[in-house]
C-alpha cells in the first residue's frame, strides 16, 4: 500500500491509496457528519450527508465514496455544506413521520442527533404525511416504516454480514420501501434467521426489537460491558447495556471485526431472556420430595460425607459442563484429578470432543493444528459441509458461508445424512449414510487427489481440485466416527486447505469452551452411559439442557449435588444437594473460541444470591475431605493443539494401515 | 425603563411548555422585574394586548387556534414558537395521517369506551377542525423556534433573556432537544 498525503480543512492529512476521503479524514480524527455510511459496510453515498468540497471540482461529492487522491484539498465544514446538510435533514424529517415525542429510539437516533448537531429548529418544508405500514409480524422485530430515511444499513447488513439477504427494496420515489423476501411481512419470511442485525444498525427507529425498546436509551444506561457470549464454541464478542442491574440492549461489537459484528439469535435474545429465569440462590438440601434451605457449610459437609465413601469405592464422579471458564475448568481439574485423583470426571460433551481428539490425533502428532479460525470461512472459496448444520451449531459460522457463498461466489458442497441446510445455494449436495460417508470422504479424496471417482463425487472432486482456499465444516455429530474426522482432515491436506493457523477444518464443537476443557475435565473414556456412582458432582450453567444420558446417570447415582444458577428442570429434581452458581452474565474468565482466539468474558451484572466462587468451595470441600486443593496440573488451552509444523508439510494418513 | 410585555397563548398542546417555563424557579422573580405577564394561561387574562414578545405553544389544529395565532402575530413585534408542537407540529400531527373527518369519527364514535349510539359529532358553537393539524409557522410569521418536548426551563431561561436583551436568539445544539 502506497502513502498518500492530502489537505483536509487546512491540514496535512496521510491515508493509505485506495482510502475514500472519509477514511482518510477519520484516520486523522476529522469529522465529517454521515448517516448512511456504516464502519464494515459497503459504502453508497445515499444520503449524501458526507459531501465535502474538493477544490477544482465544482460538484459537491460524497466522502464516503470519493477515492482520495494524492494533494487533493478538501473542505468539510464550509457555510456552504452546512447549508446542504440541514437542507437534507429537513427534507428527511419533513419526508416521513419522525417526530421524536413519540418514538422509542428518541435519544439513540442518529438522524435527531445530527438534526440538533446541526442545530435545526424548524423545518422549512411541509411535511408529507405520508402513512407507510407498520409490520409487526415478527416476535421479535418491529418495523415501522414510517420512521424510514432509506439509508439501506439493515439491506446492506443482512446480506454482507449475515448473508440471509432478507431484506431488500421494493418500489420507486416516495414509495420505496424496505421489503422482506420479495414483498412478504418479516413474520412471513422464510430467509430471515431472526438475528436482529437490522435492527442494531439502523440509525432510526424504523426497526427495533421489542425486548429493548423502552427499556432505558444507550446514554441512561450505568453501564456497557464487552463481553462474550458463551451459548456455542465461536464466543462472539457481545456489547451489553445494563440499566439498574439488568441487561437492556445487547448488540455484537464491530463492523469492521471478522464476525462483522453480528451475533445469532441465541446471542442477542438468550441474554436478557437468562436475566428473568428462576434462580437457585441459596444451598439446598432434600427432604423427601422437597428442598430445604442450609448454609454452605451444611451443605458442603453433608456432600463431603457422602463423597468420603464413595471415594473409597472408586464411585465418586463430576460431570462438569463445557461452558465453563478457563479458570472454573482449571479449579474443577485440580480437585477432581490433582487432589482427589478421580478417574470419573467429564464434560457433557465428553464423547463428541474425544471422538474429534482421536480424530484428530494423527494430524497433531505431525505438530499440524488440524482446524483453523471459524472466520477464515469468509475467505475460503469452496465449502464442504459433512454432516454439519451450522445454522443450529454455530449460526455465525453459517453466516459466514452464506456471505462467503453467495457474495464472494464460493463453491458450497454438502455431503450429508440429513436434508441440506443450505439448500438453494449449493452447488453440489449429495446425500450418504452414515456407513457410507467414510469411504465417500476418501473416495472424493482420492478425486482431488487425481484418481478416477464415481459420477456422483465428480463435480465435487474437480471443484475442491481447483480450490485455492477450501475449508471442511465438520458436523458435531460426526465426532462419533473419529475414523470419518480423520478422513475428513485427510481432505482438507488433499485439497489444500492451509491456512495461516491450521488446516482449514472447522469442527462444530458445540459447547463454547471444548478446547478448554480438553486437557482439563474432558475425561478418557465414557463412563457417564453405563456408570454405577455413589457420587455425582454435576456444574451446570443451565443454558444448555442436560441430555437424556447424563439425566439417566443422574437419577441412577445414589448422591448428586447439582451446582447451577438456574432452577431448571429436571436438572434440580435430580439432585441431593442443590448449590448456587453465578449465571454465565455474573462470570469473569476466558474461553477457547473456535474463531483461534482466548476471549475474555466480563462480568455483566454482579451475581444473585448467596453464590460463592468456585476455588472457595473447592478449597472447603477438599478440606471437609482431609486435602489441601493442589496446584492446576494442566492449564486450559494451553499447547493444545499447537502448530509446531507448517500447515503445507501436512501429510494424510490412512486408516486402513493404523488398524 | 419600562417592563417589556409579553403575552402568551396555549393552543393545541398539553401545557407542558408552560409547567417548563414555571420550572425556572426563583429566577421568576428576576425576570418580572423587567417583563410584564399580559395575557397568559398563568395570569388568566383572556384578552391579548398590544405586546413585545408574543409566545405560542401549542400546534394550530383548529380555526379558533389559527384565528389565536393570527392575531397574537398581529399584536407582538417578536413570536416565539414554543415547544415541539409549535415548531413541527408534535404529537398532534398523528392524526394528519387520516382525513380529518375520519378523526372526528375515531373521536366522537368509533372509540370503544364512546357511548354515541346516534354518531353525533359535535359541529354547533365548537371551531371546526382544519383538515390537519400544523405547526405555527405554515400560518404565521415566526421570529424565534424553541424546539423540545417541554424545552428544558434553562433553555426557555436563556431564550427570554437574550430578548431582553435585545438579540433574537437561536437554541444552542448543546441544550436543543426534540423531546
Amino acid at each position: 500500500m502506497s502513502e498518500i498525503t492530502l489537505v483536509i480543512d487546512g491540514v496535512e492529512c496521510r491515508g493509505e491509496k485506495g482510502d475514500t476521503i472519509l477514511e482518510v479524514a477519520r484516520k486523522n480524527d476529522i469529522y465529517i457528519p454521515t448517516l448512511c455510511w456504516m464502519e464494515g459496510l459497503t459504502p453508497i453515498g445515499s444520503c449524501r450527508m458526507c459531501v465535502v468540497e474538493v477544490e477544482k471540482n465544482p460538484k459537491l461529492l460524497t466522502a464516503c465514496t470519493t477515492p482520495a487522491v494524492q494533494d487533493m484539498r478538501v473542505s468539510t465544514k464550509t457555510e456552504k455544506l452546512k447549508k446542504y446538510r440541514l437542507q437534507i435533514l429537513e427534507l428527511l424529517f419533513a419526508g416521513r413521520n419522525h417526530f421524536c415525542m413519540f418514538c422509542s429510539q428518541s435519544g439513540d437516533c442518529e438522524l435527531q442527533r445530527l438534526a440538533i448537531e446541526h442545530g435545526m429548529d424548524n423545518v422549512r418544508y411541509p411535511f408529507l404525511y405520508e402513512s407507510f405500514h407498520n409490520d409487526a409480524t415478527d416476535p421479535h422485530i418491529q418495523i415501522d416504516h414510517n420512521r424510514c430515511i432509506l439509508c439501506l444499513r439493515c439491506i446492506r447488513v443482512c446480506a454482507e454480514k449475515v448473508g440471509a439477504h432478507t431484506l431488500d427494496l421494493e418500489q420507486r420515489g416516495w414509495g420505496t420501501n424496505i421489503v422482506a423476501d420479495l414483498g412478504k411481512k418479516l413474520g412471513e419470511s422464510d430467509t430471515c434467521i431472526t438475528c436482529g442485525a437490522c435492527a442494531q444498525v439502523c440509525p432510526t427507529g424504523t426497526i427495533t426489537l421489542r425486548d429493548f425498546v423502552y427499556r432505558g436509551r444507550r446514554n441512561d444506561c450505568d453501564d456497557i460491558v464487552e463481553s462474550i457470549c458463551p451459548l456455542c464454541s465461536l464466543g462472539c464478542r457481545i456489547k451489553a447495556w445494563v440499566r439498574t442491574g439488568s441487561v437492556v440492549r445487547v448488540e455484537g461489537l464491530s463492523g469492521t471485526s471478522a464476525d462483522g459484528g453480528q451475533l445469532c439469535q441465541r446471542g442477542r435474545w438468550e441474554l436478557p431472556k437468562s436475566t428473568e429465569r428462576d434462580r437457585v440462590t441459596v444451598p439446598m438440601i432434600r427432604t423427601g420430595s422437597t428442598f430445604r434451605e442450609a448454609s454452605w457449610d451444611e451443605a458442603l459437609t453433608l456432600a463431603a460425607s457422602k463423597m468420603k465413601g464413595a471415594l473409597e469405592s472408586g464411585k465418586a464422579a463430576a460431570l462438569l459442563s463445557e461452558l465453563s471458564t478457563d479458570e472454573e475448568l482449571t479449579v474443577m481439574s485440580s480437585f477432581f484429578r490433582d487432589t482427589l485423583k478421580m478417574d470419573k470426571v467429564d464434560g457433557y460433551y465428553g464423547n463428541m470432543l474425544r471422538g474429534f481428539v482421536d480424530g484428530f490425533r494423527p494430524f497433531a502428532d505431525q505438530g499440524i493444528r488440524p482446524f483453523t479460525a471459524a472466520h477464515n470461512i469468509a475467505s475460503s472459496d469452496a465449502i464442504v459441509l459433512l454432516d454439519a448444520n451450522p445454522q443450529e451449531e454455530a449460526p455465525v459460522a453459517a453466516s459466514y458461508i452464506r456471505v462467503s457463498t453467495i457474495l464472494e461466489r464460493a463453491k458450497l458442497v454438502n455431503i450429508s445424512t440429513v436434508k441440506n441446510p443450505f439448500e438453494g445455494i449449493t452447488d453440489v449436495d449429495i446425500r450418504t449414510t452414515e456407513k457410507e460417508m467414510e469411504d465417500l470422504i476418501r473416495t472424493l479424496r482420492q478425486g482431488v487427489e487425481g484418481q478416477d471417482v464415481p459420477e456422483k463425487l465428480k463435480e465435487a472432486a474437480e471443484l475442491l481440485k481447483n480450490a485455492q482456499k477450501p475449508v471442511i465444516v465438520i458436523g458435531s455429530s460426526l465426532a462419533s466416527y473419529p475414523s470419518i474426522v480423520t478422513e475428513a482432515v485427510n481432505l482438507a491436506v488433499a485439497s489444500g486447505a492451509f491456512f495461516e493457523d491450521g488446516l482449514g477444518v472447522v469442527p462444530m464443537l458445540r459447547a463454547s469452551n471444548s478446547l478448554g476443557a480438553l486437557n482439563t475435565v474432558t475425561g478418557t473414556k465414557d463412563w457417564l452411559t453405563d456408570s454405577d456412582l455413589d457420587f455425582l458432582y454435576v456444574l451446570s450453567t443451565g443454558m444448555v439442557d442436560e441430555d437424556k444420558r447424563a439425566l439417566e446417570a443422574m437419577s441412577r447415582a445414589r448422591f448428586v449435588v447439582v451446582h447451577t444458577p438456574f432452577m431448571s428442570h429436571p436438572l434440580v429434581n435430580m439432585a441431593d444437594v442443590l448449590l448456587p452458581a453465578p449465571a454465565w452474565y455474573e462470570r469473569s474468565g476466558h474461553y477457547c473460541t473456535l474463531e483461534g482466539e482466548r476471549r475474555r468474558m466480563n462480568m455483566i451484572v454482579p451475581p444473585k444470591g448467596n453464590v460463592k466462587g468456585l476455588s472457595v468451595i473447592m478449597k472447603d470441600l477438599a478440606a471437609k475431605l482431609g486435602h489441601e486443593l493442589a496446584q492446576a496440573s494442566a492449564a486450559p488451552c494451553e499447547n493444545i493443539y499447537a502448530s509446531t509444523a507448517e500447515p503445507v508439510a501436512a501429510r494424510t494418513v490412512s486408516m486402513k494401515e493404523e488398524g | 425603563m419600562a417592563k417589556a410585555k409579553l403575552a402568551s397563548v396555549w393552543l393545541e398542546a398539553c401545557a407542558g411548555c408552560h409547567m417548563s417555563f414555571l420550572d425556572i424557579d426563583e429566577r421568576i422573580v428576576g425576570l418580572l422585574e423587567k417583563v410584564e405577564l399580559t395575557s397568559t394561561p398563568i395570569t388568566d387574562i383572556k384578552v391579548i394586548p398590544e405586546v413585545d414578545v408574543g409566545v405560542i405553544e401549542g400546534a394550530l389544529g383548529n380555526e379558533e387556534e389559527l384565528h389565536i395565532a393570527k392575531e397574537l402575530r398581529e399584536k407582538c413585534k417578536i413570536l416565539i414558537a414554543w415547544g415541539d408542537c409549535a415548531v413541527f407540529g408534535g404529537i398532534n400531527c398523528m392524526r394528519n395521517f387520516m382525513p380529518a373527518e375520519e378523526v372526528l369519527r375515531e373521536g366522537f364514535v368509533d372509540t370503544v369506551s364512546t357511548v354515541n349510539p346516534e354518531g353525533v359529532i359535535p359541529r354547533v358553537d365548537v371551531p371546526a377542525l382544519l383538515p390537519q393539524a400544523i405547526p405555527v409557522d405554515r400560518a404565521v410569521k415566526v421570529d424565534v423556534y424553541v424546539p423540545g418536548c417541554p424545552p428544558d426551563a434553562d433553555t426557555i431561561y436563556y431564550i427570554f433573556s437574550e430578548i431582553l436583551e435585545g438579540r433574537i436568539p437561536t437554541v444552542p445544539t448543546d441544550v436543543m432537544r426534540y423531546d
